[in-house]
């Protein structure tokens, strides 16, 4: 670790990890919900346990980003963090609230919880990833307020490198269009319309400018390559993010009510929005290979390498897929959403958080470089195992919404929801079993922190 | 090991040409300017392409529709603006010669020509949308006026966008920031404006002219 | 060598393709003056469209003294859209 201060990066790191297993058990709940519908009934119903699914995603993603700030910036802007008390103080205010909110929606009654927080005062609940009670909300803007100044603080002190700069930009959108979660229009068209601003503009806009400057970071790090060179893409990159990003937010508003215009606009920005991934897959694999050192940690080059190319297909293509507003027509709201969304937040948000932590956990943890090779092996297994899993649910979702699409709205003669699901069952099971997997990966994961630990640490020869 | 080979795609973004005068006849392998521009250029000629192609589609479905709002468009203003715009090209043009022969006043003149190019066709198109938007046509009067009134808009935010380019380079220049062996920021500069150019010289024969 | 520095008959080279593109100008607007509709004149007017691009892709840009990769990106954009643009135009005659 080049600054002490960097350590404050550690919780954040295992909270992350932490809720992402809870994420994934309730992932699996809802999974054999769907064919079972009353497992768990009452105690659990679906509609709570996907929110604590949805949520948990969202809260260990931004650990992951603060955690991934915290470790980076100081790095970059070559000084200590301003004030890691700070920083320790807002990860327990963070886990705390986290905690109890998914504690609120476990226990009571969703209408109850809205009671117990004084919803009417200031009315934000009741909308989909934005369930959190309103004082969970104010929450989470102070923490991310506080975070910002924290970063802030430290950039402005140091060197303002591209990927500070960058990361902080993105970090700042984050933290902006999280404030139209407080905007809750009565019309709902413009409910619907601005909903947009935190999510489309979060996951396809400001996130992309975080996941483009950790990748830059990491590749920084990894490969050796001149800064100059991966700065330079990653201006790219962001640019090609919001050229296509901003207006593509127009394909969610072919439906909703909003003028007929947005779905040409939607179309035509939002079919290019593949592009920014796929040089982003180029950019990377072209990094490493032309490589000045060979770095002892290869399994974080294999995250790195494997966020580009997920985050492209998962994105990108599946993104592609149902893009267009003629095909998004018979398309909406169908599994087909699901499979794209899946793959889309693993391959590039879940992927990225991976990758800086299997970059950086091992210096916070006393290493120089790297774990050693038994550990980096089973992290490996980990990364394969979640990853092929996560392509095979992606598939069996794609299968499901395809047969949904035509049985429900396509053929001539179309069935209702109900008898629909009924017959693509079987899809819903696969999609469970290849949910079992990916939880096997996610363990081999955790395990690859304790398995080798004690090894001494993998090294490179010095080719000559 | 868990790398897969690729071959260098030689995308090195290091590198910038400068064309070199005289009789060699070594010819770079990257164009006039920066290649960050140069991928800048490329999405943004891209976003019009489709526009483009949407727009023929859709008037293939209501080419009567199109044939007939196609006649209230301004063709007299249209034409200044694309003559505007041809002209302010050859000015950038002429700027870029004139750097490379150290020449830097007059390349500032030429420059601050171009930019005086630019802001004409922002006013002849400005008198248009008023005329238009007295009569209180929007994005939701049909689909051509869609079309019509999106492809230019967006085209109108490049033309700022690239006389602000411009500007900037105008203002380097004169404070000397150019030389014979040192302005890749002019061709850059050059290069987005003739970009604006060459989408407007498809846009107007495409929207005002084509029945 | 650079087109800017080459003199024919006194003016520039790329004078003189400001001075073309100028007339390719007029001729296209005077046939949408003169009414002038129908599959033939549609594409006619693009092929001029197509033709002014390409001089300046090929001259202002510069990009006809570029060798390998990036002498034909604005190219295929000429050719590709173009033949959409075609494609459509005929599609509705």
């Amino acid at each position: 670790m080049q600054y002490t201060s960097q350590a404050v990066a550690k919780p954040y790191f295992m909270a992350a990890i932490a809720l992402f297993v809870a994420q994934i058990l309730f992932g699996l709940i809802i999974g054999l919900q769907y064919v079972w519908g009353d497992f768990l009934f009452p105690e659990i119903p679906f509609n709570v346990a996907r929110m604590v699914h949805t949520n948990t995603l969202i809260v260990w993603l931004l650990f992951g980003f603060m955690g991934a700030s915290y470790y980076l910036v100081p790095e970059e802007a070559e000084t200590e963090l301003f004030a890691p008390w700070l920083a320790i103080l807002m990860f327990w205010v963070f886990l705390v609230a986290a905690g109890l909110t998914v504690a609120g929606y476990l226990l009571v009654p969703y209408a109850t919880l809205a009671e117990l927080t004084m919803n009417d005062l200031l009315p934000t609940m009741g909308r989909e990833f934005l369930e959190q009670p309103t004082i969970t909300k104010i929450g989470i803007v102070i923490v991310a307020l506080a975070f910002l100044f924290n970063i802030g603080m430290t950039v402005l002190r140091g060197r303002k490198t591209v990927v500070n700069l960058v990361l902080l930009l993105g970090l700042l959108g984050l933290a902006v269009f999280f404030l139209f979660a407080f905007y809750v229009p009565d019309n709902l068209v413009l409910d619907k319309y601005y909903w947009w601003w935190v999510v489309h503009l979060w996951v396809e806009g400001v996130w992309e400018l975080i996941l483009g400057a950790i990748l830059a970071f990491v590749l920084i790090k990894i490969t050796g390559v001149d800064r100059e060179i991966i700065e330079k893409w990653l201006y790219v990159i962001i640019a090609m993010t919001l050229i296509t990003g901003i207006i593509g937010t127009g394909h969610h508003y072919y439906w909703i009510g909003t003028p007929v215009y947005w779905q040409w606009w939607g179309s035509i920005f939002s079919a290019m929005e593949p592009i920014p991934f796929f040089m982003m897959t180029v950019y990377a694999f072209n990094m490493v290979n032309r490589r000045r050192r060979n770095h002892p940690n290869k399994v974080a080059t294999l995250w790195a390498l494997g966020t580009a190319v997920m985050a492209f297909l998962g994105a990108g293509v599946w993104g592609f897929l149902h893009t267009l507003a003629p095909v998004n027509y018979y398309t909406h709201g169908t599994q087909i959403t699901a499979a794209h969304g899946h793959m889309a937040f693993y391959g590039a948000y879940v992927m990225i958080v991976l990758t800086i932590i299997s970059y950086a956990m091992p210096i916070l943890r006393g290493r120089t470089a790297a774990n050693s090779n038994k550990s980096q092996v089973l992290e490996m297994w980990s990364f394969w195992l979640m990853t092929v899993s996560m392509v095979f649910i992606t598939l069996f979702l794609t299968g499901a919404g395809i047969l949904q699409t035509y049985l429900q709205r396509v053929s001539d003669a179309p069935q209702g929801f109900m008898v629909v699901q009924e017959q693509i069952s079987l899809f819903y099971w696969m999609r469970e079993l290849a949910g079992v997997v990916f939880l096997i990966g996610l363990v081999l994961y955790i395990a690859s922190f304790f398995v080798g630990s004690k090894d001494p640490e993998a090294t490179v020869e010095v080719s000559g | 090991m868990l790398l897969p080979a690729i071959p260098d795609t030689g995308f090195d973004l290091t590198m910038s040409a400068s064309v070199q005068s005289g009789s060699a006849v070594e010819y770079p392998r990257h164009p006039p300017g920066d290649l960050a521009i140069w991928i800048f250029i490329l999405a943004e000629l891209g976003v019009f392409a489709l526009f483009f192609a949407a727009y023929a589609f859709a008037r293939s479905h209501n080419v009567a529709l199109f044939d007939e709002f196609q006649q209230h468009l301004d063709r007299r203003a249209a034409l200044i603006n694309t003559l505007a715009l041809i002209t302010g090209s050859y000015f950038v043009v002429r700027a870029v010669a004139a750097i490379r022969e150290n020449q830097r006043d007059h390349c500032v003149r030429w420059l601050l020509a171009a930019l005086s190019m630019g802001a004409l066709f922002l006013v002849v198109k400005w008198g248009e949308y008023a005329h238009h938007f007295g009569q209180g046509i929007t994005l939701s009067t049909n689909t051509f006026y869609m079309f019509y009134l999106s492809l230019t808009f967006f085209h109108f935010m490049h033309v700022i966008l690239g006389m602000v380019i411009l500007a900037a380079v105008a203002w380097k220049a004169q404070r000397g920031a150019y030389s014979a062996e040192q302005h890749t920021g002019v061709e850059s500069g050059a290069s987005y404006w003739h970009m604006v150019d060459l989408v407007w010289l498809i846009l107007f024969p495409l929207v005002y002219v084509m029945h | 060598m650079a087109m800017q520095k080459r003199i024919i008959f006194g003016l520039r080279a790329c004078t003189w393709i400001w001075l073309v593109m100028l007339l390719l100008t007029g001729i296209t607007y005077g046939i949408g003056q003169q009414g002038l509709s129908g599959l033939g004149i549609s594409l006619t007017v693009l092929f001029l469209a197509l033709l002014k691009g390409h001089l300046v892709g090929a001259y202002f840009m510069g990009l006809s003294q570029v060798r390998g990769f990036w002498r034909w990106p604005v190219t295929l954009w000429l050719v590709i859209p173009g033949g959409l643009i075609s494609a459509a135009f005929i599609m509705s005659y």
